[in-house]
């Protein structure tokens, strides 16, 4: 048997490290909000922060209250019960002003180009200038369609001016409500890529989204919502996690199970993978420690992985789909 | 306030059916007034006893002063098409949903509704300008120089524009209401020529009430008054409705009011 350190693989990267910002401080607080249409409960006293520089997923199947959550924090609806505050203080016009939105589907005039539906945009929130306009038109790829009328354009090229009209004036805060409805698979990369960009830049996303894939992706921070009610929130990375499971591998899969059951009495052999998987409370796995343990009882780990469970997996234990 | 005029402005300037419905409303107001103007002149200019015998019993109607009010009155006809104008801006907005954008971008519900009334009054205002315009333009043509009086009865401009803003804001109220254009149109339409019409006229000859005047299309409609010429067909009740003007100004005045009081209090609790 070669003495050979088990080559230790990160299954699920951390990919939300976003340290440099300060998370502290909220850019929004959501206290116990409740929004009724008739006798159906559309949200059920949800509270949570979004915290500054992160990009905050809002999570839920359809019908559980993301859109109406955003719709109430941009005063398109008026909740029941509850309140919310933007930088701390009670939403008012002057805030709205400084966050670039895209709620649920592209609203513009469509009888108007794609350049002077943003001069309004422009005139209202008072961000950005004609040349910002021709910015954000080129960076969504629109800028050669800026004279066409807004009806001409494709489901994906209405979404993009959409995404443009919330870039206007670089915002530093951004709400998008399934940004990337009606794309195609470059342009949903592209969006993507850009919320990176932004949420490098020290912006603000608050992201609804049922994609959830896309909100793994990028997310640093989630909120899971199911039928208005508010079943998890916080860090990404935090809630993917539930139990440590290690999934370890060595020659003798029957051996090495045998040891293992002396660290935690949930030990499975998976005979088709090749593998033996075993879970720990949460945050007590320590990988070197494990290591170390097998090589002194005569076991040489050649597979020794972290496993997250995908936030879809995750997802669907939460909601109990 | 110059935010809210400027982005009503970028709205409307590249709005092909916008224009085309302005286009319609600049011509029709001049050409109902000619059309009367001809009519009148093929009368006056007949040789026939009875042709003379009108002549005489007419006066010129187009002649100032008495033209303000002639040309008040017959270009009051066409309140429908400048209305056309208001239920699109207003249905648009919902049909397009810019309302709510207009909201997220940084509106308050107030400057929404502000922005509206703007357009509503500014509306009124080029309504009557057109009227002011064709109205001089017209009488002067037919009213001789040193004649006395001419500027008398001026105040008719005044009168135009409170009956036009009064019905183009409850024509507003309507297409806020309904929220579809179409529909808007007609129940508008429908109301004011033929429900309000009937439901007066029941009122006054069948149960000899009066109280049809309060109507909300009729308040405002006894502003302006029949030619003289029309008058003299039943001159107590023409004297009547003269004297009454003046209480109708303050009745047209309250229902501006309370009607765009209803439309702010009502944009205010609906969701978007």
């Amino acid at each position: 048997m070669r003495n050979e350190k088990p080559t230790i693989t990160l299954h699920h990267k951390v990919l939300f490290m976003n340290t440099n910002k300060n998370v502290a401080s909220s850019v929004l607080s959501l206290n116990a909000i409740t929004k009724s249409y008739g006798p159906v409960q559309a949200l059920k006293g949800v509270s949570f922060d979004v915290p500054e520089g992160s990009v905050f997923g809002i999570l839920g199947p359809n019908g559980s209250g993301k859109t109406t959550l955003l719709s109430i924090i941009l005063d398109v609806l008026k909740a029941n019960k509850g309140n919310f505050l933007w930088f701390g203080h009670p939403g008012s016009k002057e805030q709205r002003k400084k966050i670039g939105s895209l709620l649920e589907t592209p609203n513009f005039y469509h009888y108007l180009s794609a350049v002077n539906n943003l001069k309004i945009t422009q005139s209202i929130s008072g961000r950005g200038t004609m040349e910002d306009i021709d910015a954000v038109l080129k960076k969504v790829r629109l800028y050669e369609r800026r004279n066409s009328r807004f009806s001409t354009f494709s489901l994906g090229m209405k979404q993009r001016l959409a995404i443009a009209a919330a870039l206007l004036g670089d915002p530093r805060v951004l709400v998008f409500d399934e940004p990337t409805n009606g794309l195609d698979p470059v342009g949903i990369a592209e969006i993507r890529q850009l919320i990176i960009e932004l949420r490098n830049t020290g912006h603000t996303i608050i992201m609804a989204s049922h994609l959830l894939d896309e909100v793994e992706k990028v997310c640093t921070h989630a909120a899971i919502l199911r039928t208005g009610e508010l079943l998890t929130t916080g860090r990404v990375d935090e809630i993917l996690v539930d139990d440590d499971v290690v999934e370890l591998s060595a020659s003798d899969l029957n051996a090495l199970a045998e040891v293992l059951k002396q660290l935690s009495q949930h030990v499975v052999v998976d005979g088709e993978m090749n593998t033996v998987q075993v879970t720990f409370s949460k945050g007590t796995a320590k990988l070197d420690e494990i290591n170390s343990f097998c090589f002194q009882k005569g076991i040489v780990l050649n597979h020794l992985i972290l496993k997250k469970k995908r936030l879809e997996t995750r997802f669907f234990e939460l909601t109990n789909n | 306030m110059t935010q809210i005029i400027r982005t009503e402005w970028l709205k409307i300037k590249n709005y092909p059916a916008f224009w085309w419905v302005f286009g319609i409303t600049a011509l029709t107001y001049p050409g109902i007034n000619y059309l009367f103007l001809y009519a009148y002149h093929d009368i006056a200019s007949q040789k026939s006893t009875a042709g003379q015998v009108l002549k005489a019993l007419m006066g010129n109607p187009f002649s100032l002063p008495e033209g303000w009010r002639t040309m008040a009155f017959f270009s009051s006809f066409f309140i429908y098409i400048p209305s056309i104008v208001v239920i699109m801006l207003i249905t648009n907005e919902y049909t397009y949903r810019t309302n709510r954008q207009n909201i997220i971008d940084g509106w308050s519900r107030k400057n929404f509704m502000t922005a509206k009334m703007i357009d509503v009054l500014l509306l009124s205002a080029i309504v009557t300008i057109l009227y002011a315009f064709v109205a001089l333009l017209i009488g002067l043509s037919n009213t001789n120089i040193d004649a006395p009086g001419k500027w008398n009865l001026t105040y008719y401009i005044g009168l135009f524009f409170l009956q036009t803003l009064c019905q183009l804001s409850i024509a507003f109220t309507v297409g806020m209401l309904l929220r579809k254009a179409f529909i808007a149109l007609a129940i508008f339409t429908f109301y004011s020529i033929i429900v309000e019409t009937i439901a007066v006229n029941v009122l006054h000859f069948k149960y000899n009430s009066e109280a049809g005047r309060f109507f909300p299309m009729e308040v405002s409609d006894r502003l302006l008054t029949k030619p003289v010429f029309l008058g003299k067909i039943d001159e107590a009740a023409y004297q009547q409705s003269l004297d009454a003007v003046k209480y109708h100004v303050v009745y047209s005045i309250c229902l501006l009011i309370l009607t765009w009081l209803f439309c702010f209090w009502l944009n205010n609790r609906r969701d978007l």
